[in-house]
């Protein structure tokens, strides 16, 4: 098909591409910014999972001393407590997002039953409650992120 | 997606900026193109591309055919969104604030100039699931003068996936075939299940084993894109779980088809006798139907003339 045609443009934009929201702006597909915020904080998750394994091996290098000082300096700045808040808020969201998934992907629930097309033409698992689920993830996020928020700056 | 008839019979602003990336594979040169269109109620974006073509500019390429969003093959990016340029209007979206409309080659697929893109890779993939009903016995199907049996409630469970026109809307819009190639991708996906729920199909355990690899249902991360976009509901994100949790369950010993469809007998057998009609449907009082269905009246000419 593309023989004799000269040059075949590649036309994949690849991962980076796939998780940036401006790439393709599909109308009423939360679902996409839900699985981008998704790939987002799982990323974010791992990197400051890796960040924590090199910190917390800190007192085989340096000693349990030395280790209980340095913490004990860290409790009150701010910077750490700005990270726990963040990293309360990246977790928050990929645990209760991943409830979802496991419901939508591995059981098959809550994506409706096929239908007959009728106007307005939606797609049955659009207006599913997997549509509900997300919306009940958003809101939850926003709760518990500002509980924590509480619990880490007042608390 | 979904349809909204209101904007669909609204005004588009009298003249548009179609702004269309082009690529010449000659030079390997990809470029942004302006063209102002004088619009008119009804216009499709197709037919403003027909119009560039045959007014302002006639070197423009795009691929279509049937013009009524049958034949699946005017899928573009229109305004950042995958579709099929036949049934898109330019009042759906260009409006008198941002008369601007922009077009693009459907992505995840490679482009062979300006709009057209390369279908290779995406229809190897549709036939490697084998599109097509297998039954255990070749000859039954072969030589069968009959239909195989299906309820009306089986047929609601497959109908919505056979209206697929495999226009690749939902392989461009779907974010993990934009890094991935080996993504069987949305559209052979959901023609996987569309089979595996066939009641008439008898292949279910060799199409399930057969998408048990990488690139199968298990790299979709339901961004649902691909519903969102689908022309025709097909709603190839719920087919892709189905297929997935029909998967997982195979895997565990836990999934069996509910039922393989048995082919039709004599036709004699499924024909019901005739109700008879009640009175008050009775065209005339008193009229003998059956013998008017064995012999029409005929109407005097006289009477006809009167």
């Amino acid at each position: 098909m593309s023989e004799g045609t000269g040059k075949v443009l590649p036309n994949r934009p690849g991962w980076l591409a796939s998780v940036n929201p401006w790439v393709l702006r599909v109308v009423n597909n939360p679902e996409r910014l839900a699985f981008v915020l998704h790939r987002l904080t799982g990323l974010l998750m791992a990197l400051i999972i890796m960040a924590h394994i090199f910190v917390t091996g800190t007192p085989a290098r340096v000693g349990w001393e030395a280790w209980a000082e340095e913490i004990a300096k860290a409790q009150g700045i701010t910077v750490v407590t700005l990270y726990f808040f963040f990293f309360a808020g990246i977790a928050w969201y990929h645990g209760l997002n991943g409830i979802r998934l496991l419901l939508v992907e591995f059981f098959g629930t809550c994506i409706g039953k096929p239908e007959k097309p009728k106007p307005p033409y939606l797609a049955p698992s659009l207006k599913a409650c997997q549509r509900k689920l997300l919306y009940t993830v958003y809101i939850l996020w926003a709760i518990l992120w500002i509980l924590t928020g509480y619990i880490v700056f007042m608390g | 997606m979904t349809f909204d008839p209101e904007a669909a019979t609204r005004t588009p602003p009298k003249k548009v900026i179609f702004r269309v990336k082009r690529y010449n594979p000659e030079t390997g040169k990809t470029w942004w193109d302006e063209y102002e269109v004088e619009t008119y109620r009804g216009m499709t974006v197709l037919d403003a591309l027909l119009k560039i073509k045959e007014e302002i500019d006639h070197t423009i390429v795009m691929r279509y055919s049937c013009r009524m969003g049958v034949c699946g093959s005017c899928g573009m990016i229109i305004n950042g969104m995958p579709r099929l340029a036949c049934q898109t209007q330019v009042a759906e979206v260009a409006t008198e604030a941002n008369p601007v409309i922009t077009i693009e080659p459907l992505k995840n697929h490679p482009v062979l100039r300006d709009l057209v893109t390369d279908f290779t890779a995406f229809f190897e993939k549709h036939r490697s699931v084998k599109p097509y009903t297998i039954r255990k016995d070749k000859e039954e199907l072969e030589t069968g003068d009959m239909e195989y049996l299906m309820s009306p409630e089986e047929h609601k469970e497959l109908y919505e996936y056979t209206l697929c026109i495999a226009c690749g809307l939902c392989y461009s819009a779907c974010p993990v075939a934009a890094s991935d190639e080996r993504f069987l991708g949305p559209q052979a996906l959901t023609y996987v299940w569309r089979y595996v729920s066939d009641p008439r199909d008898e292949a279910w355990q060799e199409r399930l084993e057969a998408v048990d690899v990488e690139g199968g249902p298990f790299s979709c991360h339901y961004a649902a894109s691909c519903s969102a976009v689908c022309p025709k509901m097909v709603d190839p994100g719920a087919a892709i779980q189905r297929l997935r949790s029909a998967l997982i369950k195979y895997r565990l010993g836990l999934y069996k088809k509910k039922k393989v469809a048995k082919k039709a007998t004599r036709p004699a057998e499924q024909v019901k006798p005739k109700k008879p009609l009640p009175p008050e449907a009775q065209p005339v009082p008193g009229a003998n139907i059956e013998a008017m269905e064995r012999e029409p009246p005929t109407i005097p000419v006289e009477q006809l003339i009167a």
